[in-house]
């Protein structure tokens, strides 16, 4: 067992991107890992904005033009083996914010998600749910843990 | 004291220090630019755009009852605010009368609502003073917010309550719930008052927080800010008291006097209590009747506009109607002004407080983010 699959048994880093959605997700992620109430923490998944910390990163919002870029960067920094979880309808596919056109290409949202960064796991829900969050982590886990 | 330290030629300051487009330290992405002498902020400059999606575009053409449910996905914090707005331009464009129980019913959405902003506003403030257990304090009281809405709307966060003509039968409070949400208001004015004795009785936080970001009341009045960070610099100035909606209530207009981090935090906490009571009001005197008037015909109608008091400040929506649908539509939230006057708040302090005072008018971004700035080549 390597020091960093070691560390990574006890210990879960998520971190959260917002890429233009209406702060719904964003907030239940939050608030799945800090309140006292649904409390990730108490199993070991801690929220951090430091991509090269990340393990998880979990996405949010229907990805506009001006967020493609950041994305693909915040990607690429978070050390392998990593699990991207898409979270909420924006991030499965585009929302209310593509969809409304039907096929008409938008010209302000690059997404979704699945369409930049490879999806390892997708949590439906507009807004998401906090529970549906601690499964999707869950869901996610074994890709991280199984890695060699 | 600010304007002397605002400098016009940013080229005199060499030290430049940047923020964003995304970074750890902002949850939301947006772009500073920090000039800074002797690590004191000289100027600042806060870039948005980064999340526009066009949702006024988008809007365009759509059937009013579906531009109306769009409008809620501006904004997951205040979304009850936007599409009580959208409804109300519709409204007064077509000239509905709505029954007096669902006013009072979109009331009391409208304050839990501004409860749980309020309360996300001091947990977010908690966490980038640096302590996290006061956050983590605050998401539970607004817990039991959350709990409520949930119960009304069916939705944790976007909960449709407003229709053009009353409310959603599925939001009819009845015994049961309206037991409930006496029990809510309860633990919250009990929680929230041995919160706030901690958060002022800390001399850790109120040395972190007073003097610190300070906005003149004569700044704020030419920046145009609205909502609890103009309240907080001693200008007594609340669209509820002249909303027709609000009429029935009585309620005091939180005021406080220095217009820094400590008079924002204390103005939005001192706010609460006075929800709850608009609240415990609206239940002791919930009229009887229906809930929906539907003997309403769709006709055209020139652009029509509407102000109301959301939990940020002031919010305006217009549109006109043409064949049922929506042309020519207008959204502009609170924050837009909020944030342009943080650009000078932030001037004249520490390097280190310039976050805390940017973060001190709660700034949503995801709001903001419509305007479109038309450049001429």
């Amino acid at each position: 067992m390597s020091l960093k699959s070691y560390s990574r048994a006890r210990a879960i880093h998520v971190m959260l991107v917002y890429t233009g959605g209406c702060n719904g997700c964003d907030i239940e992620i939050v608030n799945c890992i800090f309140s006292p109430k649904y409390d990730a923490e108490q199993y070991k998944v801690f929220l951090t904005w430091n991509p090269r910390e990340a393990d998880i990163l979990v996405v949010t919002g229907p990805v506009t033009k001006h967020n493609e870029k950041p994305l693909i960067e915040i990607y690429n920094a978070i050390p392998e083996p990593k699990a991207v979880i898409a979270a909420g309808a924006c991030a499965l596919m585009g929302g209310v914010y593509k969809n409304i056109h039907g096929d008409i290409p938008s010209e302000e949202i690059a997404g979704p998600v699945d369409k930049i960064i490879p999806v390892d796991a997708k949590v439906p829900g507009c807004a998401v749910r906090p529970e549906d969050i601690l499964s999707g982590v869950v869901a996610a886990l074994p890709l991280l843990l199984n890695a060699k | 004291m600010n304007e002397d330290n605002k400098i016009t030629d940013k080229k005199v300051i060499e030290t430049e220090i940047t923020m964003g487009t995304v970074h750890s330290a902002a949850i939301e992405p947006y772009r500073v630019r920090l000039f800074v002498e002797d690590e004191i902020v000289r100027d600042a400059e806060i870039t948005i755009g980064i999340n526009h999606r066009g949702i006024e575009r988008i809007m365009e053409g759509l059937p009013v009852e579906k531009a109306n449910s769009l409008t809620e996905k501006i904004c997951g914090i205040c979304s009850n605010s936007h599409i009580w707005n959208s409804v109300l331009v519709a409204e007064k464009a077509i000239g509905i009368d709505v029954p007096e129980r669902a006013q009072y019913i979109r009331v009391i959405m409208e304050e839990l609502e501004r409860l749980h902003s309020h309360m996300l506003y001091l947990a977010h403030g908690s966490e980038v003073l640096g302590h996290e257990t006061f956050a983590m304090r605050v998401f539970y009281i607004r817990e039991t917010v959350m709990e409520l809405l949930r119960m009304i709307g069916g939705n944790r966060v976007q909960y449709g309550v407003s229709i053009i003509g009353g409310i959603r039968p599925r939001c009819e409070l009845d015994e049961m719930r309206i037991q409930k949400i006496r029990e809510g208001m309860d633990i919250i004015d009990e929680k929230i008052l041995e919160f706030a004795d901690r958060f002022v009785s800390d001399p850790m936080i109120m040395a972190r927080v007073t003097g610190v970001g300070i906005l003149s009341q004569k700044q704020a009045i030419e920046l145009a800010a609205t909502g609890p960070t103009l309240r907080s610099t001693g200008v007594e100035l609340d669209l509820r008291r002249e909303m027709e909606a609000y009429d029935p209530f009585e309620f005091d207009i939180i005021t406080q006097d220095d217009g820094d981090v400590k008079s924002n935090l204390l103005c939005r906490v001192l706010e609460i209590p006075e929800a709850t009571k608009i609240i415990r009001q609206a239940l002791d005197h919930l009229p009887d009747g229906k809930i929906t008037n539907r003997s309403w015909e769709m006709q055209d109608a020139p652009i029509t506009k509407s102000y109301i008091e959301v939990p940020r400040g002031k919010l305006y929506h217009s549109y006109s109607l043409e064949d049922g649908r929506v042309r020519n539509s207008i959204v502009r939230t609170p924050s837009i002004t909020n944030i342009g006057a943080m650009q000078y708040a932030a001037v004249g302090h520490h390097i280190t407080d310039a976050q805390l005072a940017i973060v001190q008018c709660d700034p949503c971004f995801t709001c903001t983010d419509r305007a479109i700035q038309i450049i001429k080549i």
